[in-house]
C-alpha cells in the first residue's frame, strides 16, 4: 500500500530491510519466500553487471559510496571502500570465498556468549550458499598475476592455494571469463519471484518506533538534487547496510549501546611488482592466496590497472614516476592483518554522513611492516625485477639487501594502509558489556529493529566475511520466521490481534 | 548539511598541482582530470567533505600571495601531517584518471599518441544509474 | 634423507676459543677429527682450547685477511677440507667492531676458503640479521627478509650476504646456520648472570612475558652444525638450529627456577616484572648509543627481552635430519651442573 501526501510518499510494509547486499539480500529473500511482505530499500541504484568494467574508475562512480574515497581517520588513516548499489559489496568485491572459519566462530560463542550457536547448522547453511552463488575454481588458466603468488609461495614453501569464487565459467574457461553470482543474480531475484519489493535510490534517515511499528523516514533519489523525503512504515526492520551506514543509521535514530564502538578491519599494505613480462590484467583480480602466516597475515593480488599502478606509485612518485611506462608488466599485491585495533563510527549531527576513526596498535604496526616485507620477498622470488611499495621513503626493492632498507624505513604511519573488510560495530551475542545485538541480530533493547549484515560478526574473521555473513544472515533470518509463526499460531488460538501485522 | 560546491576551491590548486607534476599534459587532458578530481570531492562523505573544504579554502588562500609558485613547490614536496593530505587526495585522484583514461601517458604527462580531439569518456558526466 | 659425506681430511674452525667453538672443537675431537686448524684471537685464549697433535692453532684478528690466509695456507686441492666460520663478536665496545669481526671477517674467511677450494664452507649466523618477530606467536620462516637489529645485525646480515654472494657466483659451496638463544657448557660470565638473576628473583620479565623465544642447548647446535656440514644438498641455504617450539619467557624462567632448585640451589620465586614501556625504553637507549658508535650490553639485552624472537625448525629437520637432541629442561640442568664444575660462583 502507498500513498502520496504532499511531497512525501507514505509506504507500508510487514518487513523492511534497509540494505540489499550478501546481509540484506539474503534477509529478504528467506523472508518473502516464507511468506512476509518485504521491502527492501537500498542507497545506491541498480546496475547491470554487464554495462560496467570491474574495478574501474567507472564501476567506483557508479557501484561504491563517495567514489571510493572514503577513509577512516587515524595515524595513518585508513582508506577503506563501501559497495553503494543494488547487491551492495558482493557486485564489486574480488568474490573469494571462504567458508566461516568454525575456531573463529566458536570463540565469538563463548567471548560474546552467542546463544544457539550451532556450529553444525552454519555449516550446513555455508554448502547451501555455496550452492546458490555457484562457488567454484577457475576451470581454466587463473591470470598470471595469480601464477605469480602461486610461484613466488612455492619457491618458499610458503602455505598457499587457489581461493574459489562465487563465479559461473564457461566450460573450460579462463579466470577472466567468470560472470559473477552476486546478490543481483541470486537472492534478489529470488526475493523478488517471492513478492519482495524493493526501492534502489532510497536512503533511510532515521527510524522510529512509535509502540506498534517503526517508521523509517527516507530521502528518494541519488544525493545530488533536492529530493522528496518520505515515510516506510514497517511491523519490523533488518538493518543491513553494512559495517558503517548500519550503526550510523541506529545513532540516528537513538540507540547507541554498543553500536559503532568497536569496527573492525583487516588493514593492508600493498606494493607494486615489475615483472620481465606482461602480467597486467586490468579488470580482474588474482584467485591465489598466500595463507603460510594466517590469520595474522594473508596475501593476495589487487586490481590493477593503470590508473590504480599509478595510484599505487604516488607516496613515492618523484623516484618511481619512471616505473609508470612499464605498467603492462607490473602488478599490485596485498599484505593483510587481522588486526587488535579497533575503530569508531559515530553519526554526528547535521552530517548526513558518520565520522569513522580508526587506530592501529603497536602489533598492527609490526604485522604489517613483516607483512610487506615478506609480501616483497615473495614477489621478488617470483620474479620480480623490481618492486615498489606503496609509502612514504620507500626504496625500490631489487635484491633482498633491499628488503633490508625498506623495512628499515617502513613506519604505518607513511603508508597508504585501505581495507575492504568492514565488520563488528554492532557485536551479537548476550554478553551486555560488549554487544549491540542479541544473539540472533535484535538490537539490544529495541522491540522491532534487527541487524544482520557484517556489523554483527563481534570481530574480524581473518578471511573474506562475506560467506560468514550471509551464513549468519541466513541463520538469523530462519530464527526470525520461526519465532513470528510461532508467535501467530499463538495468536490465532488465542484469538488476539496485533495491529502491527500488516 | 547540503555540502558547498568545491570546483572554486580545489580546481585552481588541482590545476597548479597536476600543471606541476606533469608539465607536458594537454591542458585539456588536465582539465578532464581536474573535473574528475572535483566530482569526487563533492561526493565525499560529509565530514571529509568539510574538511577537504576547509584545507582547500586556505590553500586557494595561499594561491593567491605572492611568491605561490614556491608555496606551491613546497606543499608538493612536503608532506605535512593534515595539510598534505588534502595534496595526498588531490594528487591521487589526478594520477588515478589520467593513467586509467590515458594508459601510454609518459611520467612527464607527454603522450605518445596525443589524441587531435578527445571524445569525453563516459566517466567524466555524473553518472544517474539504472534503477530496477 | 639427503645424502651425507664422509668427514673430511682437515676441518678449519674459526672462533675455536669461543663458547660455540670450544664445544664444537671438544665434539669434533671427540668423533675422531685428527687434523683441526683453528683460528683463536689472542694467545691468552690458546689455553682455552684443547692441546694436542690433532690441533693446529692459529692466533689473530679474523678481520685481518693476512690471519686468515695463514689459517688456510697450504690447503689445496689434494685434501677434502670443511670450513666451520663460529667467530663473531656479539657484545663489543663499539659498533665498528661488530662490522670488522662479523661483516669484514666474514668476507676474509669466504675468500679464503673459495681460494683453498674448500669442500663446504658453514656459517654461523644469527636470528639477528631478521630482527625480531612482528607478534608472540609469529614463527621465523627458513627465508625471511632481512630487517636486521641495529649493529650486531647488519654486520651479521652483511657477513650472510658475503657468503650467498660467493655461492651464487659458484666460487664457493656455502650453507648457513642460524642458532638464536643458545646456552649451554663453555658459556661466558654474562650467562652466569642470567642463572644468577633468576636465583635471585630478579631476572627482568617485561610486559607480561607473553613474548616467546626459541633456545638451543650448545650440542645440540654443535648437531646442526654437523649436518649442515655434511648434507651434500645443503647448499646456499639458511638453517634455523633451535628446539622445535619456541617457549614463553615465563616458562623459560620457570625451567629455569625448577632446574636449579633440582641442584641443590634456593631459588627466589618470580622474576622482576616490568611493565612493556621498559623494553621500549631501553630499546631507544640502545639504538641512540649504538648511533654513537658506542655499545652497552646491558641495554641491548634488556630492550631486547620484551621481543619475541622464534623460528621454525622444519626445514632443517626436513632437509638435514636435524632433531634436537637435549631439551630445555635437561640442557640447563647440564649447564648449571658445567657451571659449578668451572668453580662458578650462581
Amino acid at each position: 500500500m502507498s500513498g502520496i501526501e504532499g511531497h512525501q510518499i507514505h509506504v507500508r510494509t510487514q518487513v523492511l530491510v534497509v540494505g540489499s547486499g550478501a546481509g540484506g539480500a539474503t534477509t529478504a529473500a528467506l523472508l518473502a519466500e516464507a511468506g512476509f511482505d518485504v521491502l527492501i530499500v537500498e542507497e545506491g541504484p541498480w546496475v547491470d553487471q554487464d554495462t560496467v568494467t570491474p574495478f574501474s574508475l567507472d564501476q567506483m562512480d557508479r557501484q561504491y559510496r563517495s567514489g571510493g574515497v572514503t577513509v577512516a581517520l587515524g595515524l595513518p588513516s585508513i582508506a577503506y571502500t563501501e559497495g553503494r548499489c543494488a547487491g551492495g559489496g558482493t557486485e564489486v568485491n574480488s568474490g573469494l570465498y571462504f567458508r566461516p572459519p568454525l575456531d573463529v566462530v566458536e570463540r565469538w560463542r563463548r567471548d560474546f556468549r552467542i546463544d544457539g550457536l550451532d556450529v553444525d547448522e552454519l555449516e550446513s547453511i555455508a554448502d547451501e550458499v555455496e550452492q546458490a552463488i555457484n562457488v567454484t575454481t577457475v576451470p581454466g588458466k587463473p591470470t598470471p598475476a595469480s601464477e605469480i603468488l602461486r610461484r613466488g609461495a612455492a619457491a618458499l614453501n610458503w602455505r598457499h592455494s587457489e581461493i574459489p569464487r562465487w563465479m559461473k565459467y564457461p566450460a573450460g574457461g579462463d579466470a577472466v571469463t567468470g560472470k559473477r553470482q552476486s546478490m543481483t543474480r541470486t537472492y534478489l531475484p529470488r526475493a523478488f519471484a517471492a513478492g519482495a519489493r524493493m526501492l534502489v535510490e532510497t536512503r533511510v534517515d532515521r527510524l522510529v518506533d512509535n509502540g506498534l511499528n517503526v517508521t523509517a523516514h527516507v530521502t528518494y533519489g541519488d544525493g545530488t538534487g533536492r529530493m522528496p523525503g518520505g515515510a516506510i512504515t514497517a511491523a519490523h526492520v533488518f538493518v543491513c547496510g553494512g559495517a558503517i551506514q548500519t550503526p550510523a543509521l541506529l545513532q540516528r535514530s537513538g540507540m547507541r549501546s554498543h553500536i559503532g564502538r568497536t569496527l573492525a578491519v583487516h588493514p593492508t599494505v600493498k606494493l607494486t611488482a615489475k615483472f620481465a613480462d606482461e602480467v597486467n590484467v586490468p579488470d580482474d583480480v588474482p584467485v591465489h592466496q598466500v595463507k603460510e602466516f594466517a590469520p595474522d597475515l594473508s596475501f593476495g593480488g589487487s586490481a590493477s590497472h593503470s590508473g590504480l599502478v599509478a595510484l599505487a606509485l604516488t607516496d613515492e612518485w618523484r623516484t618511481f614516476s619512471s616505473a609508470i611506462e612499464d605498467w603492462r608488466r607490473m602488478s599490485i599485491y596485498y599484505a593483510a592483518i587481522t588486526s587488535e585495533g579497533r575503530g569508531w563510527v559515530q553519526a554526528l549531527p547535521g552530517f548526513r554522513d558518520p565520522l569513522v576513526t580508526y587506530r592501529l596498535s603497536h602489533r598492527d604496526r609490526e604485522v604489517l611492516r613483516s607483512g610487506l616485507g615478506r609480501l616483497a620477498l615473495l614477489t621478488l622470488e617470483a620474479g620480480a625485477t623490481e618492486v615498489y611499495p606503496s609509502f612514504r621513503g620507500a626504496p625500490v626493492v631489487r635484491d633482498r639487501g633491499d628488503l633490508a632498507t625498506m623495512q628499515q624505513r617502513f613506519a604505518a604511519s607513511k603508508a597508504s594502509v585501505m581495507t575492504v573488510h568492514l565488520c563488528s560495530t554492532v557485536p551479537m551475542g548476550e554478553h551486555r558489556d560488549r554487544c549491540g545485538a542479541d544473539s540472533f541480530g535484535k538490537v539490544h533493547g529495541a522491540d522491532r529493529v534487527w541487524v544482520n549484515d557484517a556489523s554483527l560478526l563481534p570481530t574480524a574473521p581473518g578471511v573474506n566475511p562475506q560467506a560468514t555473513v550471509m551464513a549468519f544472515a541466513i541463520r538469523n533470518a530462519r530464527r526470525f520466521i520461526e519465532q513470528q509463526q510461532s508467535q501467530q499460531s499463538h495468536r490465532s488460538s488465542g484469538a488476539t490481534q496485533n495491529g502491527a501485522q500488516a | 548539511m547540503r555540502s558547498v560546491p568545491s570546483a572554486p576551491l580545489v580546481g585552481p590548486f588541482a590545476d597548479r598541482l597536476l600543471a606541476l607534476d606533469f608539465p607536458a599534459l594537454e591542458p585539456a587532458r588536465r582539465e578532464q582530470a581536474i573535473a574528475f578530481a572535483v566530482r569526487r570531492v563533492d561526493g565525499l562523505p560529509s565530514v571529509m567533505n568539510l574538511g577537504v573544504i576547509l584545507i582547500a579554502a586556505l590553500f586557494r588562500g595561499l594561491l593567491a600571495l605572492p611568491g605561490n609558485e614556491a608555496i606551491l613547490r613546497f606543499f608538493a614536496r612536503t608532506p605535512l601531517p593534515l595539510l598534505g593530505e588534502y595534496v595526498r587526495l588531490v594528487r591521487s585522484l589526478g594520477y588515478a584518471y589520467i593513467f586509467e583514461t590515458w594508459p601510454d601517458t609518459r611520467p612527464d604527462g607527454s603522450s605518445p599518441t596525443p589524441a587531435p580531439v578527445e571524445a569525453a569518456p563516459a566517466d567524466a558526466v555524473p553518472n544517474m544509474g539504472g534503477t530496477a | 634423507m639427503t645424502d651425507r659425506w664422509a668427514p673430511p681430511t682437515v676441518t678449519v674452525v674459526t672462533g675455536a676459543a669461543g663458547w660455540l667453538g670450544r664445544a664444537l672443537v671438544h665434539r669434533l675431537l671427540a668423533d675422531g677429527r685428527d687434523h683441526l686448524r683453528v683460528l683463536v684471537h689472542t694467545n691468552e685464549e690458546r689455553a682455552q682450547i684443547p692441546q694436542g697433535d690433532a690441533i693446529a692453532v692459529e692466533v689473530g684478528d679474523i678481520g685481518d685477511r693476512a690471519v686468515v690466509d695463514r689459517l688456510f695456507a697450504g690447503l689445496g686441492s689434494d685434501e677434502v677440507v670443511d670450513v666451520v666460520h663460529t667467530a663473531g663478536v656479539i657484545h663489543p665496545k663499539k659498533v665498528a667492531d661488530f662490522f670488522h669481526v662479523n661483516a669484514t671477517g666474514t668476507r676474509n674467511v669466504v675468500a679464503a676458503s673459495a681460494a683453498a677450494g674448500v669442500r663446504r664452507l658453514v656459517h654461523v649466523s644469527s636470528n639477528s640479521p631478521f630482527g625480531t618477530n612482528p607478534h608472540p606467536t609469529d614463527l621465523f620462516r627458513q627465508d625471511e627478509p632481512y630487517h636486521p637489529y641495529y649493529g650486531y645485525g647488519r654486520s651479521k646480515m652483511e657477513g650472510e650476504q658475503a657468503v650467498f654472494a660467493a655461492v651464487t657466483a659458484g666460487d664457493l659451496d656455502a650453507t648457513l646456520v642460524r642458532p638464536p638463544w643458545f646456552y649451554g657448557p663453555f658459556q661466558p660470565p654474562r650467562q652466569t648472570t642470567f642463572f644468577r638473576m633468576v636465583r635471585q628473583g630478579k631476572f627482568p620479565i617485561i610486559g607480561g612475558g607473553q613474548q616467546r623465544r626459541s633456545m638451543v642447548y650448545v650440542d645440540n647446535l654443535v648437531d646442526g652444525i654437523l649436518a649442515a656440514e655434511l648434507t651434500a644438498a645443503a647448499v646456499g641455504k639458511g638453517y634455523w638450529i633451535a628446539d622445535e617450539r619456541a617457549y614463553l619467557v615465563t616458562e623459560i624462567v620457570e625451567t629455569v627456577g625448577r632446574a636449579l632448585r633440582d641442584e641443590g640451589f634456593t631459588v627466589k620465586d618470580g622474576g622482576m616484572r616490568l611493565p612493556a614501556i621498559a623494553g621500549r625504553v631501553a630499546e631507544l637507549g640502545d639504538k641512540l648509543i649504538q648511533r654513537t658508535g658506542m655499545y652497552q650490553q646491558q641495554l641491548h639485552v634488556l630492550g631486547e627481552m620484551d621481543k619475541t624472537i622464534a623460528c621454525d625448525i622444519s626445514a632443517s629437520t626436513a632437509e638435514l635430519g636435524y632433531v634436537p637432541k637435549i631439551a630445555l629442561y635437561e640442557g640447563m640442568r647440564l649447564s648449571i651442573q658445567w657451571c659449578v664444575a668451572q668453580g662458578l660462583e650462581l
